[in-house]
C-alpha cells in the first residue's frame, strides 16, 4: 500500500503540442452535471470543445485536482495562479499563449485567436 | 489461503452477535482472525465490551483476535490527505483549501470508506502478520449492496473516464485508476467460492425472508454465488409455555419452511437467548450453542424479579403534540438500526394521523423498502392514494427509479435547449456515475419536503448510517455550493434558488415546531446505544429528538413463563434507560402473536398508541 497517490506521474506522454488548453478552476465535473445545479456555461464549454475538436483541433482540460502536472509545468499559468489565487480561473491557453484569464472565452475569441496565431 | 467471510442481513437480526461468536470461535481454534466493521453505526466495542476504533485492535481474552471499526469520517480524510499531498505542496493556501472542501462532499466519503474496505481484501495482513480468516460485519443490506455494487460501477466510470474528459466526480481520475486494480481484485476475491463466504443472518419473518432474498439477488447479479444462512430467534421450547410466545413460534415454523424451501443453501438456527449477547465469555457461551449444540442454560436467574407493570408511560398529550401539525404542516422522521421497525412506527403513525383528518403522505428513501408489506397495499414510486384509507398518500423513493428520472429531465432540458447531439451523449455518459442516484434521491427527498399541500409528512427512513448520510446531506449539499459560487467564473442565479431551497430544508428539519424525529429501538443495550449515537451525530447538525418508540414490548400481562418474565424484565431495564437517555415522550408498540400488517392492524394499534380522540390544535 502506498501512501501517496501518484498524481504527478500520470501526465499523457503524447509529443504533439496542444492548440487549445483549459486550465479549469476546481469543480466537480466539467460539465457542471454533478453539482447540485447544471450550470450552462460549463455545457456551452463543452459543445465548443467539441466543435473545435471536430475541426481536428487539439483540445485538452485540465483539473488542478488530477492533472496538477500540467498546470506545475506551465510557468505563466503558474505565475497567475500565484497571484490571483482562485480569481484567475479559468485560463485559456491558445498554442502556448495565455489569451483569457478568470473567465471562459466565446467561441470567437478562441477562432480569433488560433487565426490570429496562425498568421 | 485467507478465507473472508461477510456476515449480512438486515439490522436488528443479530448479525453483528453472529458474526463475534464466529471470530471468537475460530480464534480460539489458533485461527489469525481480524473482524472488521464497516457500519457507521458500528457496535463492536458494545459486543466486546472495549474500545476498538479506526484502527487494527487486539481483543482482550481472546489470544488470535483483531478488530476494526472503519469510520467514514477518518477513511475520508486519509484518502483527501493521500490525493492532496502533492497539491498542498505546490499551489496557493486558498485553491487548496478550495479543493479541499470540493473533496469533503458525499461521493469521496462513500469512496473512501470502501476504499479503506477493499485494502483488506487485497492485503489481508497488519504488521507483516497475514490473518487466516477476515470477517466482515457488513452495514445493513441495502447499503452493502449499493457499496459491493460499486467496484463494478466505478470499473465503468473508470473507463468512461480515461477515454471521456478524463474527469469523475469520485475525485482525481488518476487515483481512482491507481485503485481501480485493488477494486477489481477485491471483487474477484469475493467472487472465489472457496476463498469468500457470505453468511445471511435472519429471523424467520417474512420481512426478513424477503429482505435476504432480495439481498441474494443483488449479489448473484454481481457474479457472487457463495451464501449460507443463519436463522436467528428461533423460539425455544421452554418459551411455548407462553401463549404470546406459542403463537410466535407457531408463526416462525411456518417461515421455517419457506426458508428451507426458499434457499438452497446451509442453513443453521440459533436459539433466541433470555438474556443478551455482551462479552467474550458470553460469545464463547453462544459459540457453545451454535457450534455443538450446547442447551442454552436454563436461564431462570432473572425469574422472582417482579415485573413492573407501570413503566415509564408518558402522557398521551406530550406524545400527541410531536406527531400532529400544529397550525403547520409538520415533518416526522422515523430514524433507528434498519429491522428495529421504522415502517411499522411510521406506517401506524401515518394512518392514525390520516384518520385524525390530517392529509397525510408517507414516503420512504430506503432502497430495500416495505411499505407496501405493511399497509397491504400497493406503493409505486409515485405520489399515489392508499386505497381504502382517506387522506393517505404514499411514495416510494427507489434511487435507481429516482436517478432515470433524473437523468432524464436533464436531458431533455438540454436537447430542448438545442444542444447537439454530441453533446447529449457526453452529458448521458457524465450522468451514468454512481453519484447521479444518491444526487437524484436527495433531490426527491427535498422536493416532496418542501411541497406545501400536506399537513403531515412521515419519512420512513433508511437505516440509521444511511439516513445519516442523506439527512446530512443537505448540509454537505450547502457546502458544496458555497464552493461552487466561490469557484464559479460568474455567480449563477440557479445556484442561488438551490441555495435557498437547500437552506429551507435544513431549516425545516432543524425547528421541532415543524419536524419531529423519532429513534425506534428495541429495548435492548446495542439498539439503545445506536439510537443514542445516531442522536448525538444529528445533534452535529442542529436537529435532536423529538420522540422515542419502543418496539416489541413484551406487555405485563403476557408474563406467565420464566423465560418471558426474563425477558421481560431485561426490556424493563432498558426501557428506563430510553427514558433517561433521551428525555423526551417514549411510546411503546406492544409484541404481537404476529406480524403486523394491514390498515386494520395499523389502525388498531395507532388508537392503542396515541388514543381515540381528535387532538384540538
Amino acid at each position: 500500500m502506498s501512501n501517496v497517490i501518484p498524481l504527478l506521474n500520470t501526465l499523457p506522454t503524447s509529443v504533439a503540442p496542444s492548440d487549445v488548453e483549459f486550465f479549469d478552476p476546481p469543480m466537480c465535473c466539467p460539465t457542471g452535471l454533478c453539482g447540485p445545479t447544471l450550470d450552462q456555461t460549463l455545457l456551452d464549454m463543452n459543445e465548443m470543445i467539441l466543435a473545435l475538436q471536430r475541426d481536428n483541433l487539439r483540445v485538452e482540460r485540465y483539473q488542478m485536482a488530477s492533472q496538477p502536472n500540467a498546470f506545475l509545468s506551465n510557468a505563466e499559468v503558474m505565475r497567475l495562479v500565484r497571484e490571483k489565487q482562485m480569481e484567475a480561473l479559468p485560463i485559456i491557453v491558445v498554442r502556448g499563449k495565455v489569451i483569457k484569464v478568470g473567465a471562459y472565452p466565446s467561441t470567437e475569441e478562441i477562432r480569433a485567436a488560433l487565426n490570429g496565431a496562425i498568421k | 489461503m485467507t478465507q473472508f467471510i461477510f456476515f449480512s442481513g438486515k439490522g436488528g437480526v443479530g448479525k453483528t452477535s453472529m458474526a463475534c461468536t464466529h471470530a471468537v470461535r475460530y480464534a480460539d481454534e489458533g485461527k489469525r482472525t481480524l473482524i472488521v466493521t464497516t457500519d457507521p453505526a458500528s457496535n463492536l466495542a458494545d459486543v466486546f465490551e472495549q474500545e476498538i476504533g479506526h484502527q487494527v485492535t487486539p481483543i482482550e481474552g481472546v489470544p488470535n483476535l483483531s478488530a476494526m471499526e472503519i469510520d467514514p469520517d477518518k477513511a475520508t480524510q486519509e484518502y483527501i490527505d493521500r490525493a492532496m499531498a502533492p497539491i498542498r505542496a505546490a499551489f496557493p493556501a486558498q485553491i487548496v483549501q478550495v479543493m479541499e472542501e470540493q473533496m469533503s462532499g458525499p461521493c469521496t466519503a462513500e469512496v473512501a470508506a470502501f476504499d479503506r474496505f477493499t485494502d483488506f481484501l487485497d492485503v489481508p495482513a497488519n504488521d507483516g502478520v497475514i490473518f487466516d480468516i477476515v470477517i466482515f460485519d457488513t452495514a445493513p443490506t441495502g447499503h452493502t449492496i449499493r457499496l459491493l455494487e460499486l467496484p463494478a460501477e466505478w470499473s465503468q466510470s473508470i473507463d468512461t473516464a480515461s477515454v471521456g474528459t478524463g474527469q469523475t466526480c469520485l475525485g482525481p481520475a488518476a487515483a481512482i485508476q491507481d485503485a481501480k486494480h485493488k477494486y477489481e481484485r477485491a471483487l474477484s476475491a469475493m467472487r472465489q467460492t472457496e476463498q469468500t463466504n457470505f453468511v445471511f443472518v435472519l429471523h424467520p419473518e417474512e420481512i426478513s425472508i424477503k429482505e435476504t432474498r432480495r439481498a441474494i439477488d443483488e449479489l448473484t447479479k454481481l457474479e457472487i454465488e457463495n451464501f449460507s444462512l443463519i436463522v436467528n430467534g428461533i423460539i425455544p421450547r421452554e418459551g411455548t409455555r407462553n401463549p404470546l410466545f406459542a403463537a410466535r413460534a407457531e408463526m416462525q415454523a411456518r417461515y421455517l419452511v419457506q426458508i428451507e424451501f426458499n434457499f438452497p443453501y446451509l442453513k443453521q438456527r440459533m436459539t433466541l437467548l433470555a438474556d443478551e449477547i455482551k462479552g467474550v465469555s458470553k460469545l464463547r457461551q453462544v459459540g457453545r450453542i451454535f457450534f455443538d449444540a450446547e442447551p442454552a442454560a436454563s436461564l431462570d436467574e432473572a425469574a422472582g424479579v417482579p415485573v413492573q407493570s407501570e413503566m415509564i408511560v408518558s402522557s398521551l398529550d406530550d406524545v400527541r403534540a410531536r406527531l400532529a401539525p400544529n397550525d403547520q404542516r409538520r415533518t416526522v422522521f422515523f430514524a433507528g438500526k434498519g429491522g428495529v421497525g421504522k415502517t411499522v412506527a411510521s406506517c401506524i403513525a401515518a394512518v392514525w394521523l390520516a384518520r385524525q383528518g390530517y392529509k397525510t403522505l408517507l414516503l420512504t428513501t430506503d432502497p430495500a423498502a416495505h411499505l407496501d408489506d405493511v399497509l397491504d397495499s400497493p406503493v409505486g414510486n409515485e405520489v399515489a392514494q392508499v386505497s381504502g384509507q382517506p387522506n393517505l398518500w404514499a411514495v416510494n423513493i427507489d434511487p435507481k427509479a429516482a436517478a432515470e428520472t433524473y437523468k432524464k429531465r436533464i436531458l431533455d432540458d438540454a436537447r430542448q435547449r438545442g444542444r447537439p447531439v454530441s453533446a447529449i451523449k457526453m452529458m448521458e455518459e457524465e450522468l451514468n456515475s454512481p453519484c447521479t442516484e444518491e444526487m437524484a434521491a436527495f433531490d426527491q427527498f427535498i422536493e416532496y419536503a418542501s411541497q406545501e399541500e400536506w399537513d403531515s409528512v412521515i419519512f420512513d427512513t433508511a437505516p440509521t448510517g444511511h439516513t445519516l448520510r442523506l439527512l446530512e446531506l443537505p448540509v454537505d449539499w450547502s457546502k458544496q455550493i458555497d464552493v461552487k459560487v466561490f469557484a464559479s467564473v460568474d455567480g449563477t442565479a440557479a445556484d442561488d434558488v438551490a441555495k435557498e431551497r437547500f437552506g429551507k430544508v435544513i431549516e425545516m428539519m432543524s425547528n421541532p415546531e415543524q419536524s419531529t424525529f423519532a429513534f425506534v429501538m428495541y429495548p435492548e443495550a446495542t439498539p439503545i446505544l445506536e439510537a443514542w449515537r445516531a442522536a448525538q451525530e444529528l445533534g452535529t447538525v442542529g436537529v435532536h429528538p423529538g420522540l422515542v418508540v419502543a418496539n416489541m414490548v413484551i406487555p405485563p400481562e403476557q408474563t406467565t413463563t420464566p423465560f418471558v418474565q426474563s425477558r421481560r424484565v431485561m426490556q424493563e431495564k432498558y426501557l428506563k434507560e430510553i427514558g433517561q437517555r433521551f428525555n423526551v415522550p417514549l411510546v411503546q408498540i406492544p409484541l404481537l402473536p404476529h406480524e403486523i400488517k394491514g390498515l386494520k392492524m395499523l389502525t388498531e394499534l395507532g388508537e392503542q398508541m396515541y388514543g381515540t380522540e381528535k387532538v384540538t390544535a
